[in-house]
């Protein structure tokens, strides 16, 4: 263990481990992205039963649903360099950063897919058919009816997604980024005050999700006006 | 005009329509009257293809449609012809009254947004929502749904609506504003197929009624005929069923 607490120490810190703050919020920002477009098409197969497509999709999703992140990570760290040797690809000089995003994004993706079939199914098939009734061809009664809506009723479980993504992209120091953790590791190897950095990194992650879940709430409610009871004016 | 031609549709090992002709012609309002499971809600759906028929032929207007082969293309011809109202409403539930109406101008038929304003708002005006037009379907009754739903199917100006037992799923006392709007627009001439359960309604509105029970067309007619000479025992009996009280009024 290392020297006597010191309070004081916790507020030195916060600033320094504040600075690699947008490190961690690139990764969460690139991985959302990469999981936004991932989710998407791996859901698609299973909302329209398209065969094989469909089992593969299952078979990701399961996958990712039954390891660790930070499994996947040391997987697509150590794997993926290997995978692309065999068709000539060097990736060793590749930022770590880079893998980090894809295994988030991937591994996000594949919850996203969940969140978002399930969104699907629940409008229900009443609209789509009004939809078609008034002539709208399928993929305008998909983009126009339903995605709205099941974007809407996705958006909690994503909200919460998120956020559970945000503190998982502490393990990203592993494979030696430095994000916030990463840089919290040292301050505490140079320091010996390992207490005091990780109060203070407890201290901004809880802020920063606070402060996210805040925004996702006031997000929620706009999205969600058209579910009002009481009328808006009369 | 609307002809169909030996409609035929199984689900499954089950033959719900038996091979069913109709012809409607143009500004008349056919009412379809039968027990459930007769087939008559089947019948609906396979004219605008929410449900395909295993087989027959759809005519609307000039075109021409054979239930078994048809293309996507001629599926989505046809339903520009058609326009459904359901049982339902099954309004979008994230736009508002006046969006819901504008719809189907703005995206299927193409028009500028402000033509399709204009006349969404007469449309809505006809079924008594001008106070309306900004809420959101979940903050309307029953009854005003229905009307929304009636409003988006009439906005098309389509050669024919379809109702599909448009006051079931209403409490009894708001069905009276639902079939006094439907009232309103048949006696404007346009041309109306609707399976219903009311029946003073259906004999008020028709011009030419139906009646279907597994699967086929047992009796057909004028309204006056059906309702009070049916020839057929299975008509007979299932007026008297579901209106008891004309057994005193014959």
């Amino acid at each position: 263990m290392g020297k006597s607490f010191d309070l004081n120490l916790v507020f030195d810190f916060l600033p320094k481990l504040l600075s690699y703050l947008h490190i961690t919020l690139l990764i969460l920002v690139g991985a959302v992205l990469i999981g936004l477009l991932v989710g998407f098409l791996a859901a698609l197969p299973r909302i329209y039963n398209i065969p094989v497509l469909r089992t593969l999709s299952a078979i990701y999703v399961s996958f990712i649903r039954g390891t660790p992140i930070l499994i996947q990570l040391f997987l697509v760290y150590y794997g993926l360099p290997e995978l692309l040797k065999t068709i000539q690809i060097d990736v060793t000089h590749m930022s770590s950063l880079v893998f980090v995003i894809i295994t988030y994004g991937f591994s996000i993706g594949a919850l996203f897919s969940e969140i978002i079939r399930a969104a699907v199914s629940a409008v229900d098939r009443g609209q789509t058919e009004a939809a078609y009734a008034i002539g709208m061809t399928p993929i305008a009664a998909f983009v126009r009816i339903v995605l709205p809506q099941a974007l809407t009723i996705a958006f909690p479980n994503f909200a919460n997604l998120v956020i559970s993504y945000l503190k998982d992209t502490s393990l990203a120091f592993y494979i030696g980024v430095m994000d916030m953790t990463g840089r919290g590791q040292t301050l505490g190897t140079a320091t010996n005050h390992f207490l005091e950095v990780y109060i203070s990194l407890a201290i901004i992650y809880y802020a920063v999700c606070i402060l996210l879940e805040k925004c996702f709430s006031l997000l929620e409610t706009r999205m969600l006006r058209y579910e009002r009871q009481f009328p808006v004016s009369q | 005009m609307i002809r169909l031609k030996n409609i035929k549709k199984s689900f499954g090992k089950q033959m719900v329509l038996k091979g069913i002709d109709l012809t409607v012609e143009k500004g008349e309002v056919v009412v379809i009257l039968g027990p459930s499971g007769s087939g008559k809600t089947t019948l609906l759906r396979c004219i605008n293809f929410l449900e395909r028929a295993d087989s027959g032929a759809i005519t609307i207007g000039d075109l021409s449609v054979d239930c078994h082969r048809a293309t996507k293309k001629e599926i989505l011809a046809l339903r520009r012809k058609t326009a459904m109202v359901f049982q339902h409403y099954n309004l979008f539930k994230h736009k508002t009254v006046l969006e819901n109406v504008m719809e189907g101008l703005v995206v299927v038929q193409k028009w500028p947004v402000e033509r399709a304003k204009e006349r969404s708002l007469q449309i809505l005006e006809k079924v008594g929502l001008s106070q309306q037009i900004d809420m959101y379907p979940s903050q309307l009754s029953g009854g005003q749904q229905q009307r929304v739903g009636i409003a988006r199917a009439l906005a098309l100006n389509p050669e024919v609506i379809l109702f599909d037992e448009p006051t079931s799923a209403l409490d009894p006392e708001l069905v009276g504003e639902v079939l006094s709007v439907i009232q309103k627009i048949a006696r404007e001439g346009i041309t109306m197929i609707v399976v219903t359960h009311e029946m003073g309604f259906a004999r008020d509105i028709s011009d030419h009624v139906v009646f279907m029970d597994n699967g086929v067309v047992v009796e057909e007619g004028k309204p006056n005929e059906i309702f009070h000479a049916p020839k057929e025992e299975r008509t007979k009996q299932f007026l008297k069923r579901i209106t008891p009280e004309w057994r005193y009024s014959i």
